[in-house]
This record gives structure tokens, C-alpha cells and sequence, in this order.
């Protein structure tokens, strides 16, 4: 009887202590969430009541994408609102940055698949050093850095820079790579942090082109 | 064994994995718009003042990230370096970086990386004027957790440098 009893004890203590470990992980990444909101006008990490991995959800969701008007390889200046009628990937990327050297050739891919479409992706290189038109020898030494990198890469589609500029409007650009999924109308349907697959970014493609 | 030891145990277990569930990946997550890199010691050292001195830096790299060694192997991954400003007293004389531990992205298995994880020290060779010098020291990093990598930062390592 005696044993019985430290058994059942030992069984309901643990059963607390799973539901105590539960509740503060979940209180503890809606903390994480809440403060990455209020950080500022970007994205935050949601999760569910059964603490699956945080699901990255922008503000920019829903909404017109900001516009923009930066220079690509060429020195020619490429703006979003050009691309108005189309849907447009806008991927944020890094020389740097190796989880973007293993997503990269699946957007070369996709591209190619989706073109005919009236899609496109615009590579916008988010360098994170301060590096500004100002400073005209460090601004050209980062573009043949990143002339280097889309070579290698294939990058067939507009490639710009200075994507530091523009990261307040985009919600920050903390982490990279960060992809918004622009429809026909200029709406931003889908945003994904980080590399996450193929087939991922294909239904999100999808979704931007109506299909 | 007796009951008691028995049930010990088994709540010893429960707890350790009930706890390690709670921290699963939300540590690697909350340091996302933080340092990825903490110094950790020595805050102070003494060396004798005109002689080259040899002393170790901790740093220690935040749960579930990474950074580049001092020598990557992709020459347009950013590898990390430290640094002493000028005209503070103390001179950087050489340096010894720790190799890198090879890593591999999961959807890369390819690729090796050399990069350094939890904690790693560097060895200086430094030369101090007598006095007491309040070094404000640079390390220079980029890290990366398994699917996103954040921008490239610099701390300020804080040693306090008597030489004597």
C-alpha cells in the first residue's frame, strides 16, 4: 500500500512538472514574440498553444509593399512599382550569408519555371556594414563582391545593393535571408524568414501569382 | 535499491526532461536581436609593463548559433577578428586564434564550414606602458543559426590592463 502510494506520488509529480515545463516554455515564447513585435514595425515569431516552432508572421502581410528605387549592378535604378502587374519575389540576401548560398539556386530555378508567368525576383543585397554611396571605394569594392557572388550563383534575375537602406520600411532585416512574396497588385501575400525548402517558396510563388 | 531510491530517480528523470523541453530551441531564438557573443573573463590582468605578455580571452557563443572561425573557408564568409585601437597603452603583438570545428548546414551536408560554437578562447600577446589602461578591445564576428544568419557585429571587450 505504502509503495502504491509513493508510485502514484512519483506519477502525478511528474505529470506537473511536464505541465509547469509546458506553460513557461509557452509564456516564455509569447514573451519573445511580444518583444520582437514591439522592437518595431516588423515580423514576429508566433507560436501555438502546443509550442511548435515559432512560425515567422510580418506585419507587411496583406499590405502594399513599400516601395523602393535602388541601383543594380549597372548603376540603372530599378524600382518595385515597375514591376506592377507582375509578381515579384523581393529576396533579401547577403554575400556573407550561407543559408542564402543554398536557397539561391532554388530562386534561379523557380524563375525560370515561373517566368512565363509574369513572375520575378528582385535580389536586393543587404550587407549590414554601414557601406553607402558616399563612400565610393568601399561602395564599389562591395559591388564587385556582390557581382562576384551573383556570377557564381547564376543570378539571371535584377540583382540590387544597398538594401540597408531601405530594411526600416521592410520590417528590419535582423535575419536573412528574408524573402516578401509580392502579388500582381502590389500586395505583399507571404513573407518567409530564413531558409526553409523549395516546395516552400514554390507555394508561396504560387500564391503571388494567383494560381 | 529501495522504493525510496527507486522514486528518486524517476523524479530526478521526469524533472531533467520536463526542464529540457521548456528551453528546447526558444534560447537560440531570443538572442536573435541580441549579442550573439559575450565576453566572458579576464576583466582584469597585470603584466609586467615593456614585456610582451601572453594572456586568454573567453567569449562564449549564444545556445544554437554559430560564428566563422578566424579562417573560413569561403572567402566571402566574414571570419572573426580581434582587435586593440591604438594609443591606448597596450599593443597587440600576435595573436592565435582557435581552429575552427567543422560544420555543416542540414540542407548542405556538402559544404564544411568552419566555425566556432559555445565557448572559445583567443590567446594575446600583448605589450603594456606602465599603468593602469582600460582597454576597450574589438571582436568582429558574423553568425548564423542552422536557417538565417544575422548582419555582422563588433563588441567591445572591456580589460582593465595594469603594468607593472
Amino acid at each position: 500500500m505504502k509503495r502504491n502510494s509513493l508510485v502514484l506520488i512519483a506519477v502525478l509529480f511528474i505529470f506537473a512538472t511536464f505541465a509547469w515545463a509546458g506553460w513557461a516554455n509557452f509564456e516564455y515564447r509569447k514573451q519573445a514574440a511580444d518583444r520582437l513585435l514591439a522592437s518595431a514595425a516588423k515580423g514576429e515569431l508566433v507560436v501555438d498553444a502546443a509550442g511548435e516552432a515559432p512560425e515567422y508572421v510580418s506585419s507587411l502581410t496583406g499590405k502594399a509593399a513599400p516601395t523602393f528605387s535602388l541601383e543594380d549592378l549597372s548603376g540603372n535604378k530599378v524600382s518595385l512599382g515597375s514591376y506592377k502587374g507582375k509578381a515579384v519575389l523581393v529576396n533579401f540576401w547577403a554575400t556573407w550569408c550561407a543559408p542564402c548560398k543554398i536557397e539561391t539556386p532554388w530562386l534561379v530555378e523557380l524563375r525560370d519555371q515561373y517566368a512565363s508567368q509574369g513572375f520575378e525576383i528582385l535580389g536586393i543585397s543587404s550587407e549590414g556594414d554601414g557601406v553607402g554611396r558616399d563612400d565610393k571605394a568601399a561602395w564599389e569594392k562591395q559591388k564587385a563582391a556582390i557581382a562576384k557572388s551573383a556570377q557564381q550563383m547564376h543570378m539571371q534575375y535584377p540583382v540590387l545593393m544597398d538594401g540597408d537602406s531601405i530594411s526600416d520600411k521592410w520590417g528590419g532585416l535582423d535575419e536573412l535571408p528574408m524573402s516578401f512574396f509580392v502579388d500582381r497588385s502590389g500586395k505583399v501575400v507571404a513573407v518567409q524568414m530564413g531558409l526553409t525548402s523549395k516546395a516552400d517558396i514554390e507555394g508561396n510563388i504560387k500564391k503571388a501569382l494567383g494560381n | 535499491m529501495n522504493i525510496g531510491a527507486r522514486v528518486a530517480i524517476v523524479l530526478a528523470m521526469g524533472l531533467g526532461t520536463a526542464l529540457a523541453l521548456g528551453q528546447s530551441d526558444s534560447a537560440a531564438r531570443s538572442v536573435l536581436n541580441g549579442a550573439a557573443v559575450e565576453y566572458l573573463y579576464p576583466e582584469q590582468v597585470t603584466v609586467a609593463a615593456g614585456k610582451a605578455s601572453d594572456i586568454e580571452l573567453h567569449f562564449r557563443i549564444a545556445q544554437g548559433l554559430h560564428i566563422n572561425s578566424h579562417a573560413p573557408k569561403d572567402e566571402s564568409l566574414i571570419p572573426t577578428t580581434f582587435s586593440i585601437p591604438d594609443g591606448l597603452g597596450v599593443r597587440l603583438d600576435r595573436i592565435n586564434y582557435p581552429d575552427g570545428k567543422e560544420f555543416t548546414l542540414p540542407l548542405d551536408p556538402e559544404n564544411k564550414l568552419s566555425v566556432y560554437t559555445d565557448e572559445f578562447v583567443i590567446q594575446a600577446r600583448i605589450v603594456a606602458e606602465a599603468g593602469n589602461h582600460l582597454v576597450e578591445a574589438k571582436l568582429h564576428y558574423q553568425a548564423c543559426d542552422k536557417s538565417v544568419c544575422l548582419p555582422p557585429k563588433t563588441i567591445t571587450v572591456a580589460i582593465d590592463v595594469i603594468g607593472k
